[in-house]
C-alpha cells in the first residue's frame, strides 16, 4: 500500500467493523487516486458492501483510519461525507419516484429564501447536470417516468451536483440493460477524464475488466490483493476472490439421473404471461436455471412454489398432477424452496434458530395440535449439527446470525420435511466464501440422495460449477438447454443474450 | 419475553405497594375483590385484542361491539326471550363480527385499522339505533346476573368475582394456544413475518381471521359480562374509548404494534396496573383532573422503560459476542 | 379534502333530516299559511326523547306543529339543520345551542330571520327572544336539601359526576356544597365555585371529594366502589348526571351497603326511580325535561301569535325543577312513562 502518494483522493487505513455475528471487515486499506477508476471486488459477503457504506459516512468504523486529500477526517454522517465531496450510488436508487428530476437533484438544499423554492435556478442547475452525464430529458420529467438506467444517470448526475469528487458505485450495473450499461461505462470514463475518483464495485468481472484502472480484491473482510491495469484478467480475480481454484471449489459429482420428479408442461407465469414453459428435473439431478435478471427464474420457481399461482399449464410431481395454490399445497407435494430474498421471505429473523428450522415441519410433528417440543428440537439441532451452523445455541435469533448460516437455516429447515424436489433461488447469494462451499456440497449430497435439484443462479462460476444441466430462460421463455458436456461460458450467454455475445455476464 | 413481564409486574408491585402503604383501606377485602373484578373485565379484552396485535394488526371497534353486545342483549331480553338463547346469539353475533373484520382484511386486502374504524362507527351507530338509543336496565335476570357479575366466596371475608373465572378460564386457553400450539407458533411467526410464513407453508389468512375472531368473541363475553356488572346500557356510551385502554393494556404488557410479540401474563398484568392507577388515584384522593395525565405518564414510562431495557440487552449481546 | 368534508357533511345532515322528520315536506301538513316551528337538541340523548314527548303534548295541547332535529354529530351538524331550517323559512326555532359564544354572530344571523329562543343551555349574548331552563344552582341547593333530608344528623358526603367541565354541572355541585354548609344563597349568574380538590368541611356535613368519570358508567362505579373503600362513614352519594345514581345504587347493593350509605342525585332514570320506589335511593331532582319541550313550543306560538306577554321582562323563563321522594313516586313515574311514549312517536 502506497503510502501519502501526492494524488491520494482518498486513503483508507486499517479499517475494522464488526456486526453481531459477523466480523465484516478486520484490517482493509485502500488508496484511490485522482482521475481513477478503482474497482472493488470480492464474493459477496467479503466486506465491499460494509467498506462502501463506512467510506460515504453510512456506517462508522469500530477502528482505523480515512484521509481525504491526506487529511484525517471523521465521517460520522451521510452528510459530513458529502460535505468532503464523497457520494455513494446505491444498489438501491435513492430517488424520489414521485418528484421530477430538478427536485430530485437538489433534494434537501434546495435554492430560495424564505422557504419559497426558487425553480428557475434548479431547472438551470439541473440542466447543467444532465448535460454532464449526457441526459436529454427536461428537468421538469418525473423520475418513475424513466427507466431504470436514465435513473442511475440522475443519481450521478444528484451526485455531481452536490460537487462530489469521489464517487461509489455499488454494483451499478446490476439491473441495467446492455445498452444502459456501456452508456454508464461512457459517463464513468468521461468523469475520470474530469479528474474524478471513482470506486466501482461489482462482480461482473467483464466489466471490470473493461472499465477499471486498477484492482482491489476482499475475501472474507480482508485485503486479498490488487492488480493494475494489464494484470486484471478473469481468472487472475476470481482465485484471489476465492481463495483457491476453482476446480476443488465446486463439490458436483454427477450421477446416473433417475426418474422424472417434476415435469412441467405448458406452465404459464403471472409474470410472463404469454410465454409457456415445459421441462423435466429427474431424481439426482441437478439443474440450473441461467439467464439475465428478468428472465423470468424467480417467478417460474415462486409458480411452482404455489406463491404465484400459474395462468395455465400443468405441473406433475413424481407422476401426478398437482394443483399448486399456494406453498401448503407445494410442500404437500414434495417441494422445497430456499427464496432468493432470505431475509423476506425465508426467515422471520426475530425468531431464535430453533423457531425457524422447525417452522414447516411443525404441523408434521404435533400431537394432537401441541407443539412437540423433543422432536423441534431434534430438528433444529440436526439442522445446526449437519450443515454446521455456527450459532451460540438454538435459542439465538437469526437476525443475529452471518448470512452464510442463515441460509443454512433456510435450507435446514426444508430438509427436515424430506423433499422430492429442492428449489433454489440464489442459494448463495450473500454468503461468505466457506459457507458457500459447504451448500454446494449439501446440493450434491442431496443429488446423491435421490432428490432433485433446481437452482436459479446469476453467478457463471457457480452454474459452470455445480449443474448436470442448465435451462436458459430468456425475457420468459426457455431459450434453451446445455446439458454439462456442452456447458460453456459463450455456449450460456449466447442463450441468454436471446443470440447476442455478450462479456457482460456475471463471473 | 421474560423481561418485559419482570418490568410490569415490578410496575404493579410498585403501584400497589406505594398505595397499600399510604391508604389503609386499600388492603380490605372488598377492595381488592373490586380491583380483581375491573382487572378481569379488562383483561378479557386486552387478551383478545393481543392475538390481533400479534398478527400485526389493530382493533378500534371493540368498544362498539361492547356497546352493540350490551345493547342488543338488554333488548331482547325485555322482549322476554330465553336467556341462555341471548347470550348464544349475542356470541354468535360477535363471533361474526370478528370473521367478517378477518375476511375484509384477509381476502379484500383492506387495512385493519380502516376496517375497524368503520366497525367502530357502524356498531355503536347500530347499538343506537335498535334501542332508539335508550338506556337499557337488566333487573329481573337473577340467574343470569349470579352467573355474569356474582361471588363466589373463598373464606368469610373474601369472596372472588365472577369475572375473575371467566378470566382464568380463557388466559388458561390462550396462553396454551399461544405457547403451546401449532398455530400459536405459527401466529407469532406471521405477525413478525407474514412473508415468510406464507413461504413455510402456513396458511396465514386462516389464522388472521382466526386472530380477528376470538378478538371479538372475547370482546363479545365482556360486553355480556359488563353489562351484567352495570346492569345497564347506554347505547351511545357503553364501552366508548375501551378500544384504547385495551390497546395501551396489550402494549404496555409487552405486546408490540409491529406484530410478533405478546403474552398472556403481561396483558392481563398490564389489564390491571390500569385499573390499580385508577384505584389508586381515589384511595390516595388524587385529584380527579389528574387522572389522565398520571395513567398516560405511568404507561409512557412503562413502554420507555422496556425499550430501553431492551436496546441495553442487545448492545450487550454484541460485545459479548465481539469478544 | 375540505371540500369532501363538507360535501360528506352536507349529505350526511340531508340524510338526518329526511330520516328525523319524514313528514317534513309533506304538502298535506306543510301549507305555507300554517306556521311551523322547530325544537333543535344539542345531541342525541334519552333526555331528549322526554322533552320531544314534552312537544308532542304541546302540538296537540296548543295546535301548533314543530319538527324535532337532534343533530347527533355536533356543532357543525347543529349549524347545518339551523341553516337547512332557515332556507325553509321557519317561522321560528327553539334551540339548545352547543357553543353559545362562538356561535353568538350565527343566532343573531337566524334571530334575523326568525323567532329564535335558547332552550337548556343559553347564549345570552346573541339576540335570542329569550331563554327557556334550569337554575343549576338553584337546584343544586335542593339537592342539598334533600341530602340534609336524608341525614338529619349531617355526616360525610361524596358528589360524583361526568364531567365537571360543564357550567351546569359545576353549578350544581356547588349548590350541593353551599346548602350542606348552610352558606348564603348566591345569584345564579355569577356562582363562586370551591376547589374541586379536597375535602370541604362544615358544622355537620363534609364534602369529601368530587370523582368524575367522563360518561363512562364502569367508572362511575368503581368510583362509587372506591369511595366506599376509602371513606369508612361515607353516609352519602350525590350523583348529579342521571346514570350517576343507578351506578351508586348498583355499588351500595353489592357492598351490602342498602340503608346505610343514602343516595341522592338528580335526573329521572328508570333505576333510580325503582329505588325511590323501594327505599334505596332517597330521592332525585327531576328538571321535568317534558317542560322544556311544552314550553318551548307555547312560548313560541304566543310569540307568532303577537302574545306581549309572552316573554318575561328579564328575558329568562324559568322551569321549575321537581323534588321526587317516596311520596310523589308513583305519578311522577306515570308522567315520565307517558312522555316517552309520546317522545318516541316520529
Amino acid at each position: 500500500m502506497a503510502d501519502v502518494a501526492p494524488t491520494a483522493l482518498l486513503q483508507a487505513r486499517q479499517l475494522t467493523k464488526q456486526f453481531p455475528g459477523v466480523r465484516a471487515l478486520r484490517g482493509v486499506s485502500l488508496t484511490l487516486h485522482r482521475g481513477e477508476v478503482l474497482a472493488v471486488i470480492g464474493e459477496t459477503g467479503a466486506g465491499k458492501s460494509t467498506l462502501m457504506k463506512i467510506l460515504a459516512g453510512v456506517q462508522s468504523p469500530d477502528s482505523g483510519e480515512i484521509l481525504v486529500g491526506g487529511k484525517p477526517v471523521r465521517l460520522p454522517s451521510v452528510r459530513a461525507a458529502q460535505r468532503l465531496g464523497i457520494a455513494l450510488i446505491h444498489q438501491e436508487l435513492n430517488l424520489a419516484d414521485n418528484l421530477d428530476i430538478g427536485a430530485n437533484l437538489f433534494l434537501g438544499r434546495e435554492p430560495g429564501r424564505g422557504g419559497w423554492i426558487d425553480h428557475a435556478s434548479i431547472r438551470a442547475g439541473a440542466r447543467e447536470q444532465l448535460d454532464r452525464v449526457g441526459l436529454k430529458e427536461s428537468p421538469d420529467t418525473l423520475v418513475g417516468t424513466l427507466p431504470i438506467g436514465r435513473q442511475q444517470l440522475v443519481e450521478i448526475a444528484k451526485a455531481l451536483s452536490s460537487q462530489a469528487r469521489i464517487l461509489i458505485m455499488d454494483e451499478p450495473t446490476s439491473s441495467l440493460s446492455r445498452h444502459e450499461t456501456d452508456t454508464l461505462f461512457h459517463v464513468v470514463r468521461d468523469l475520470r477524464s474530469q479528474g474524478l475518483g471513482v470506486i466501482y464495485i461489482s462482480h461482473r468481472l467483464g466489466e471490470v475488466k473493461a472499465l477499471a484502472d486498477r484492482v482491489v480484491v476482499l475475501r472474507d473482510g480482508e485485503n486479498a490483493g490488487e492488480m493494475d491495469r494489464a494484470a486484471i484478467v478473469p481468472e487472475a480475480m476470481v482465485r484471489l476472490m476465492v481463495g483457491r481454484d476453482l476446480s476443488q471449489f465446486y463439490v458436483r459429482q454427477p450421477q446416473q439421473p433417475g426418474d422424472v420428479v417434476l415435469e412441467v408442461d405448458r406452465l404459464r407465469t403471472p409474470a410472463h404471461p404469454g410465454r409457456e414453459l415445459s421441462f423435466q428435473v429427474r431424481a439426482g439431478e441437478v439443474v440450473a436455471l441461467a439467464g439475465l435478471v428478468g428472465a423470468g427464474r424467480t417467478e417460474l420457481l415462486q409458480t411452482l412454489f404455489g406463491i404465484t399461482p400459474a395462468l395455465g399449464g400443468q405441473v406433475r410431481v413424481r407422476g401426478r398432477v398437482q394443483r399448486l395454490r399456494n406453498a401448503s399445497d407445494a410442500i404437500g407435494a414434495g417441494m422445497a424452496l430456499a427464496p432468493e430474498d432470505r431475509k423476506q421471505h425465508g426467515l422471520v429473523l426475530p425468531m431464535s434458530v430453533r423457531e425457524n428450522a422447525s417452522l414447516p415441519s411443525l404441523r408434521r410433528d404435533q400431537r394432537r395440535g401441541l407443539l412437540n417440543r423433543a422432536a423441534e428440537e431434534l430438528v433444529a439441532r440436526r439442522t445446526v449439527d449437519q450443515l454446521g451452523v455456527k450459532t451460540p445455541g438454538l435459542d439465538q435469533a437469526v437476525q443475529n446470525l452471518s448470512g452464510g448460516n442463515q441460509q443454512k437455516i433456510v435450507l435446514g429447515k426444508w430438509l427436515a420435511l424430506d423433499p422430492h424436489l429442492l428449489l433454489l433461488d440464489e442459494p448463495t447469494r450473500g454468503i461468505d466464501v466457506g459457507a458457500k462451499r459447504e451448500i454446494y456440497r449439501l446440493m450434491d449430497g442431496l443429488a446423491a440422495r435421490g432428490v432433485a435439484v433446481l437452482f436459479a443462479s446469476s453467478e457463471m462460476e457457480e452454474v459452470l460449477g455445480m449443474a448436470d444441466r442448465v435451462l436458459v430462460m430468456h425475457e420468459g421463455r426457455l431459450a434453451g438447454e446445455l446439458p454439462r458436456a456442452r456447458l460453456t461460458e459463450e455456449a450460456l450467454m449466447q442463450l441468454a443474450t436471446g443470440g447476442a455475445s455478450d462479456s457482460g455476464f456475471t463471473a | 419475553m421474560k423481561k418485559n413481564i419482570l418490568g410490569i409486574m415490578a410496575l404493579f408491585a410498585v403501584v400497589f405497594l406505594f398505595t397499600a402503604l399510604k391508604n389503609d383501606s386499600f388492603l380490605n377485602a372488598y377492595n381488592l375483590q373490586n380491583l380483581i373484578k375491573w382487572s378481569c373485565l379488562y383483561g378479557l379484552i386486552g387478551l383478545g385484542v393481543s392475538f390481533v396485535i400479534i398478527t400485526g394488526g389493530i382493533d378500534l371497534s371493540i368498544g362498539s361491539v361492547i356497546g352493540l353486545v350490551a345493547s342488543l342483549l338488554a333488548l331482547l331480553l325485555s322482549k322476554g326471550r330465553d336467556p341462555s338463547t341471548c347470550i348464544a346469539l349475542v356470541l354468535a353475533l360477535s363471533a361474526g363480527i370478528g370473521l367478517m373484520h378477518g375476511l375484509l382484511i384477509t381476502k379484500v386486502k383492506l387495512q385493519p385499522f380502516v376496517v375497524t374504524l368503520c366497525g367502530l362507527l357502524f356498531y355503536r351507530g347500530i347499538a343506537r339505533y335498535i334501542t332508539d338509543n335508550q338506556s337499557m336496565g337488566f333487573s329481573g335476570h337473577d340467574t343470569l346476573d349470579s352467573i355474569f357479575s356474582g361471588k363466589v366466596a373463598v373464606s368469610s371475608q373474601f369472596a372472588l368475582p365472577a369475572p375473575f373465572f371467566y378470566l382464568v378460564v380463557v388466559a388458561v386457553v390462550a396462553a396454551l394456544f399461544l405457547n403451546r400450539t401449532v398455530w400459536g407458533r405459527y401466529l407469532f411467526a406471521l405477525g413478525n413475518n407474514e412473508t415468510a410464513a406464507r413461504y413455510s407453508g402456513i396458511d396465514t389468512d386462516s389464522l388472521k381471521i382466526l386472530a380477528y375472531v376470538a378478538c371479538s368473541l372475547l370482546t363479545g363475553l365482556a360486553g355480556v359480562l359488563f353489562a351484567f356488572e352495570l346492569n345497564s346500557v347506554q347505547p351511545a356510551s357503553t364501552g366508548e374509548f375501551y378500544e384504547l385502554y385495551t390497546i395501551a393494556a396489550a402494549v404496555l404488557g409487552g405486546c408490540s404494534l409491529r406484530g410478533g410479540e405478546g403474552s398472556v401474563l403481561g396483558v392481563i398484568i398490564a389489564a390491571a396496573v390500569i385499573r390499580l392507577l385508577y384505584n389508586s388515584i381515589n384511595m390516595l384522593g388524587i385529584s380527579t383532573h389528574l387522572e389522565y395525565a398520571i395513567i398516560g405518564a405511568v404507561i409512557l414510562a412503562g413502554v420507555t422503560v422496556d425499550e430501553l431495557v431492551k436496546r441495553y440487552a442487545a448492545a450487550r449481546r454484541t460485545r459479548q459476542q465481539a469478544e | 379534502m375540505k371540500s369532501f368534508l363538507v360535501s360528506a357533511s352536507l349529505a350526511a345532515s340531508l340524510l338526518l333530516l329526511s330520516s328525523c322528520n319524514p313528514s317534513g315536506d309533506d304538502p298535506k301538513t306543510g301549507g305555507a299559511k300554517k306556521p311551523k316551528i322547530a325544537y333543535v337538541t344539542n345531541g342525541v340523548d334519552p333526555f331528549w326523547d322526554l322533552c320531544a314527548g314534552g312537544v308532542r303534548h304541546a302540538e296537540k295541547a296548543l295546535g301548533i306543529e314543530c319538527e324535532v332535529h337532534m343533530p347527533n354529530k355536533g356543532l357543525v351538524d347543529q349549524q347545518r339543520i339551523l341553516e337547512t331550517l332557515l332556507a325553509k323559512g321557519i317561522s321560528g326555532i327553539a334551540v339548545s345551542p352547543i357553543d353559545a359564544d362562538n356561535q353568538t354572530a350565527f343566532l343573531n344571523d337566524a334571530a334575523k330571520q326568525t323567532k329564535l329562543i335558547t332552550q337548556d343551555a343559553d347564549a345570552p349574548k346573541s339576540a335570542r327572544l329569550c331563554y327557556i331552563g334550569t337554575d343549576n344552582y338553584k337546584a343544586g341547593r335542593a339537592l342539598g336539601k334533600l341530602v340534609k333530608e336524608a341525614l338529619p344528623g349531617g355526616g360525610e358526603v361524596m358528589i360524583f359526576v361526568g364531567r365537571l367541565e360543564q357550567l351546569n354541572a359545576r353549578q350544581r355541585r356547588q349548590g350541593v356544597i353551599d346548602e350542606l354548609l348552610d352558606r348564603p344563597s348566591q345569584s345564579a349568574t355569577d356562582v363562586k365555585f370551591d376547589p374541586v380538590a379536597g375535602a370541604i368541611k362544615g358544622e355537620r356535613f363534609t364534602v369529601l371529594d368530587t370523582r368524575t368519570d367522563d360518561f363512562d358508567k364502569a367508572r362511575a362505579k368503581s368510583n362509587a366502589e372506591d369511595a366506599m373503600t376509602k371513606h369508612e362513614n361515607l353516609a352519602c352519594m350525590v350523583g348529579l348526571f342521571a346514570y350517576n345514581p343507578p351506578a351508586c345504587l348498583d355499588a351500595v347493593k353489592e357492598a351490602g351497603k342498602t340503608g346505610k350509605i343514602k343516595i341522592c342525585g338528580f335526573d329521572e332514570q328508570d333505576a333510580a326511580l325503582a329505588g325511590i320506589k323501594e327505599g334505596t335511593v332517597h330521592g332525585t331532582i327531576s328538571q321535568q325535561p317534558w317542560k322544556y319541550g311544552y314550553e318551548s313550543v307555547r312560548v313560541l306560538k304566543q310569540i307568532l301569535d303577537g302574545d306581549k306577554q309572552a316573554v318575561p321582562e328579564n328575558r329568562f323563563l324559568e322551569i321549575p325543577f321537581l323534588v321526587v321522594t317516596k311520596a310523589n313516586i308513583d305519578e311522577f313515574w306515570a308522567e315520565k312513562r307517558r312522555m316517552e311514549a309520546l317522545g318516541k312517536q316520529p
